[in-house]
């Protein structure tokens, strides 16, 4: 059996210079991180693109990685959604020196169906639904978000910090029930 | 910015989504550090939000890793080394390369352009050299032709009177020509035709007038013509041997040829 390392082994392997650590990584994250770049970028050709430009971003970058600061996923994000607005805003400039109309009546009719998102986040309330989905799936700033959704920031916050705190409560009773599970099981 | 602030102000979102400028983020940063709580709040959102991401997970089609399997066969350079600074590389040597062959034309275009100034030089020289070789022959030419054109014009002239001075007994053979001008009052002799002297004797022309014979000079059997003096009133020209240097009176005795004017 393949042995399974750490995220951590893998980074320490990574920081090596080891290529085959990257594929690990890649196996266990590309499918979030490629959710998150189609769902910003709306183009299937052009995540793809967008997805290995991010990996080969975590590659060079990843001695500047530090765990101290936070997650290996957390950066990984961050990178792959930068990478995708910088993409996007060299696009949107480009066509809409062109013709405005054109891009934005294309951007409504590719309206794809992996926009819809799934899991827990949909058993929260559709505000809560909506702001995760504007800050973590649309790339928007707390600044923009809060425009697009018409509320005042401080509430656009608070939006935020409930839908987390709901989603905390979801996980923590899959949790129980996992457990409750292995328990009646066991 | 303080631990609450952080906390209840959703700046701990915006920290973990990027949207924080660098500053920022160094202050959320060292907050963390010093907040074990915090920190683990911090985490737990970490987690969340990476749980929410593998929920909403797609599958990204096979080819994109085939594609960055290849594009990292390719990147054999170091990870450190960002893409964009190869070509920086490859433009500052490509430079490099441009100013080296250039400052290789120079250097050869140099050379070859120093080799033909000195070979122009070297010519320049031969024909210097030659142009004044062929002056001093000029020169030379002209005082020899003037020379001769001079004794022509000396001997060959109508008041020119050619006297032929032959040996008698003491030297029998010898001969000279003297050619005297009474209107210039000249007197030039050939003397190749005597015979040559011990190194102690030179012959003397005299003149003899009125029975006295007057110095006209020694003569020299080296030169072709010898410019003597003209002495008027001269009954005839007389050659004797004499003492080297010449005499103060003729020795009769050595007396080798006369001619009577």
């Amino acid at each position: 059996m393949k042995k399974t390392y750490t995220d951590k082994q893998l980074i320490e392997q990574l920081q090596n210079d080891n290529k085959s650590a990257l594929f690990e990584l890649y196996n266990r994250y590309s499918g979030a991180l490629y959710g998150v770049v189609l769902r910003i970028c709306g183009d299937e050709n052009k995540a793809e693109d967008l997805l290995q430009e991010t990996f080969l971003k975590i590659w060079q970058k990843i001695h500047l990685y530090d765990p101290d600061k936070g997650r290996f996923f957390t950066w990984a994000y961050r990178i792959a959604k930068n990478t995708t607005l910088n993409a996007l805003r060299n696009t949107k400039d480009l066509i809409q020196n062109e013709d405005l109309s054109v891009y934005e009546s294309k951007s409504e009719s590719e309206t794809p169906d992996y926009s819809d998102l799934c899991g827990s986040i949909k058993k929260l309330d559709s505000h809560h639904q909506e702001a995760l989905e504007l800050v973590y799936y649309k790339g928007l700033t707390h600044r923009e978000a809060h425009e697009e959704m018409g509320v005042p920031l401080g509430t656009f916050k608070s939006y935020i910090q409930q839908a987390l705190r709901e989603l905390r409560k979801t996980y923590q009773k899959e949790l129980f029930l996992l457990w409750l599970l292995i328990e009646t099981m066991g | 910015m303080d631990r609450n602030s952080i906390k209840e102000d959703g700046i701990l979102e915006q920290y973990l989504l990027g949207e924080l400028n660098r500053e920022q983020r160094a202050e959320v940063h060292s907050i963390l550090q010093e907040d074990p709580e915090l920190k683990k709040h911090f985490s737990t959102m970490e987690a969340d939000f990476e749980r929410l991401a593998m929920e909403n997970a797609i599958a990204p089609h096979p080819r994109v890793k085939e594609s960055l399997e290849k594009a990292l066969a390719k990147a054999e350079t170091p990870p450190t080394q960002d893409s964009k600074v190869v070509p920086l590389k490859n433009n500052k040597r490509s430079y490099f390369y441009a100013a080296a062959s250039l400052a290789a034309i120079f250097l050869l275009s140099s050379f070859w352009l120093y080799n033909q100034w000195q070979s122009s030089e070297e010519n320049l020289q031969v024909l210097q050299n030659k142009t004044s070789d062929l002056q001093e022959r000029l020169v030379t030419l002209e005082k020899n032709y003037e020379e001769t054109n001079g004794r022509y014009q000396t001997i060959n002239n109508p008041n020119v009177i050619p006297l032929l001075l032959t040996g008698n007994q003491v030297l029998p053979g010898s001969r000279a020509v003297a050619y005297v001008n009474h209107r210039t009052k000249q007197v030039v002799l050939n003397p190749q035709g005597l015979p040559a002297l011990e190194s102690d004797k030179t012959y003397q022309m005299w003149a003899d007038v009125d029975g006295v014979m007057i110095n006209m000079g020694v003569v020299p059997i080296d030169e072709e013509l010898i410019s003597l003096k003209y002495i008027d009133k001269a009954e005839s020209l007389n050659i004797t041997i004499e003492p080297a240097g010449g005499n103060d009176h003729p020795t009769v005795e050595n007396l080798i040829s006369n001619v009577y004017l």
